[in-house]
């Protein structure tokens, strides 16, 4: 008996003395780290956290540090990506218990909610003896800029753009959708084209002719196309309740109980299609989806176009990505600006660009020169170049521009009874407009 | 003991003719007294359950008489977020909603599993291979469980639809349906939970004694006579233990609902835990998250106490 006794509390105390002397070890090293930056201004350690939003991005995150630390030898990056999902939950509960990274990304819908909170470092004296919001195009510089002040970078730009299987046009024998967002398809042009391209065998749909609207992301941008607005001009007060907005719910409803031309979102989804997929595999002729998707389409083997949305009044879309950011606590705010500066600038942006997954946030990347220095042609569809002009004169995308998240459900919610449960598109806007309000003053 | 005294002999030689006697023994006496032991060996646990339970329980129930977003100091507010959840419509609508989850998902989830445990106590032939599949959704992870069924409920590839469709019914879309949504999330718990609680009434059935059955042949029960009979109430205890289980558990469900619905289609399948995690880790409402918590913890509470008096007015110990 007194063998084994012996053998647990041999254990125990080893198990207990693992646990401490690695912990201690860490602690030693980010001390030592932290002192010696202090006193000797030899090496200073910044910690930097990201999401993984695709291997290719994170891969790219990298290369790029590896690079701003060979510029920087007295700088060492700590990068310590995150699983998107828990990416808010994760940050703020580190900012709530001290032990916030220096430089970390910050979802645009975030930015202001975290701002609001005091967690985030003043950049606007650096950012302005360096940058000009004026270099940005107006989505980006009206997301970065709070009351005259900024308090992160922006990365870069993403905006819901429409993609198309070119086979499946070609074998119906229909143009495909203009790229230039002056030639875009009006709204009827585009339903009577996803009526045609819609194939029934038998009683099934073989092929659905568009998907993607119904998707309030993209929902947004036609609402925008339409004169119709989300919210008023400073983000207290929800404001969709309009003609305009109605006539957008409608046509997207339609296209779907009316036509039978676009499939519910869980009929494909929940078979583990993605809107890729769908396109790559002829289910689905016209898909609307972030600019983002063009990186992983470029490489799915199959012809891929890109068009500006179809419009109601004008051909227009929204813009928005993640922003870099510095804790308010940081003890290197120096540093974390050159860091924050790095992560902005044309060499870091560029080869994400080219891949596909970013549209760049300069205007100097919009000039005919400018395209030149990503523009990737297997990457990047014929006719993309006339594209772009969608992408810089992107309306910023609403939801940065509030503070109170919950608003997002409420549409989700409304916008389920509409698509779902045949609530109509009066009563959807009347709801989200009066449950947003009551959210808004809080 | 034989060990001991060997151990201890040759620990006096050792050291000499001459030991410190009061410390030794107090070691020893240390050592032999089984609390000491108990407690050491259970003191990482104990600590575990103190930071990670105990503390977090106290700590929330003060967090629900304050508004706190876990950045900027926390505000004494008293007991205006309960008042506001009784207001707040999204929480009466999830309160019914678990009401209805658990509703259903544990009486029928109970009976199903009974009738599993009594069929799978018999003499078939494959038994041990049939209880190890049906506990095999219990040990799956819940991420997979949700991929397949949401497979299965697509409404024109899947199983379900085109099992339906045999016999002439056209299903419905079920995950994206507001009525279908919750009884398809129900379903795929009540497979999920299957194993687990018929596993519990396979032992129970295991206690019965055979001497009861064979005195019911004699006199001539049938099978019916005997399962509501005997096996029935001799089971109560284990069946007890079920429902008090299957209760707490249900009001809890969060994993099943946020992997295939995320609450929706327009908060149809959305539950306390949910929205509780919505206001805690996407509003950062922790105060009203937390005064959410303990009325969950006052439902569940109430529930084992009907149960316990139940228990004791059939008898059951």
């Amino acid at each position: 008996m007194k063998k084994f006794r012996m053998l647990f509390i041999v254990l125990l105390c080893l198990l207990v003395t693992a646990a401490c002397s690695s912990g201690g070890t860490n602690g030693n090293t980010a001390n030592s780290g932290n002192n010696s930056g202090n006193a000797s201004g030899d090496v200073v350690t910044l910690k930097f956290m990201g999401w993984e939003a695709s291997p290719l991005e994170t891969e790219a995150v990298k290369k790029g540090l590896e690079k701003f630390m060979q510029q920087n030898p007295d700088i060492k990056v700590d990068y310590q990506p995150v699983p998107g999902a828990q990416y808010a939950q994760k940050l703020l509960t580190m900012l709530a218990g001290n032990a916030a990274p220096d430089v970390f990304f910050l979802g645009a819908t975030e930015y202001r909610s975290f701002q609001n909170r005091g967690v985030l470092l003043d950049l606007t004296t650096m950012f302005e003896s360096q940058m000009s919001l004026d270099e940005f195009i107006p989505s980006s510089a009206q997301i970065m800029e709070i009351n005259g002040k900024i308090y992160g970078v922006s990365s870069c730009t993403v905006s819901p753009v429409l993609y198309y299987n070119k086979d499946v046009f070609d074998k119906a024998n229909i143009p495909y959708p203009p790229s230039d967002p002056a030639n875009a398809w009006t709204w009827d042009e585009f339903r009577e084209a996803a009526k045609q391209l819609t194939v029934t065998e038998g009683d099934k749909i073989a092929q659905y002719g568009a998907f993607g609207f119904e998707n309030f992301y993209m929902t947004t941008a036609e609402i925008f196309s339409n004169g119709g607005q989300l919210f008023n001009e400073d983000g207290t007060q929800m404001k969709i309740n309009s003609p305009q907005a109605q006539e957008v719910l409608q046509s997207i409803l339609d296209l779907r109980v009316v036509d039978g031309t676009s499939p519910t979102a869980k009929t494909l989804e929940s078979i583990g299609m993605r809107a890729n997929q769908m396109l790559q595999t002829g289910k689905v002729a016209m898909v609307v989806d972030g600019s983002w998707a063009l990186q992983e389409l470029a490489t799915m083997g199959f012809p891929v176009g890109v068009a500006a949305l179809p419009k109601f009044e004008d051909a227009k879309t929204h813009g928005q990505a993640h922003v870099h950011s510095a804790s308010a606590n940081t003890k290197h705010p120096e540093e974390a600006w050159k860091l924050l500066q790095f992560l902005s600038s044309e060499e870091y942006q560029i080869g994400l660009i080219s891949e596909g997954l970013w549209m760049p946030n300069r205007k100097s990347l919009y000039t005919e020169e400018g395209i030149q220095k990503w523009y990737n042609e297997s990457v990047h569809p014929e006719g993309f170049r006339e594209l772009v002009s969608f992408f810089e004169n992107a309306e910023p995308y609403p939801f940065t521009l509030i503070t109170q998240n919950k608003v997002n459900d409420i549409i989700t919610e409304e916008t389920d009874k509409l698509w779902y449960s045949g609530q109509s598109v009066a009563d959807t806007l009347a709801n989200i407009e009066s449950r947003s309000n009551v959210e808004l003053a809080k | 003991m034989k060990v001991e005294k060997r151990l201890s002999g040759s620990g006096a030689k050792m050291r000499g003719p001459a030991p410190a006697p009061g410390r030794t023994s107090a070691i020893k006496n240390m050592f032999h007294k089984d609390g000491t032991w108990a407690f050491l060996l259970l003191l990482p646990n104990i600590i575990g359950f103190l930071a990670f339970t105990l503390i977090p329980v106290i700590a929330s129930f003060f967090l629900s008489f304050t508004s706190w977003d876990m950045l900027s100091p926390m505000k004494w507010v008293g007991l205006s977020n309960y008042v506001e959840l009784l207001n707040d419509e999204t929480f009466i609508k999830v309160f019914w909603n678990t009401i209805y989850f658990a509703g259903i998902s544990v009486p029928a989830g109970i009976v199903v599993s009974l009738f599993l445990a009594v069929a799978l106590d018999q003499n078939i032939r494959f038994k041990k291979f049939y209880r190890a599949a049906y506990f095999l959704p219990v040990v799956s992870s819940m991420v997979a469980v949700a991929v397949v069924w949401q497979f299965i409920y697509n409404p024109e590839y899947g199983l379900l639809n085109y099992f339906l469709s045999f016999i002439g019914i056209t299903g419905p879309n079920w995950l994206t349906s507001t009525v279908w949504a919750m009884p398809a999330v129900i379903l795929t718990t009540i497979w999920k939970n299957l194993g687990f609680n018929m596993l519990i009434f396979l032992a129970g059935l295991q206690g019965i004694s055979d001497s009861y059955y064979e005195a019911a042949d004699i006199d001539g029960a049938r099978w019916h006579h005997k399962f509501l009979l005997i096996t029935v109430p001799l089971l109560s205890p284990t069946t007890f233990f079920v429902t008090v289980m299957s209760f707490i558990g249900s009001f809890q469900v969060f994993d099943t609902v946020f992997l295939m619905t995320q609450g929706g289609p327009a908060r149809s399948t959305s539950v306390i835990v949910h929205y509780l995690y919505e206001n805690a880790f996407k509003y950062f409402n922790m105060g009203y998250a937390s005064a959410m918590a303990y009325i969950l913890f006052f439902m569940v509470f109430v529930i084992t106490l009907i149960q316990f008096w139940r228990q004791k007015k059939w008898g059951v110990n």
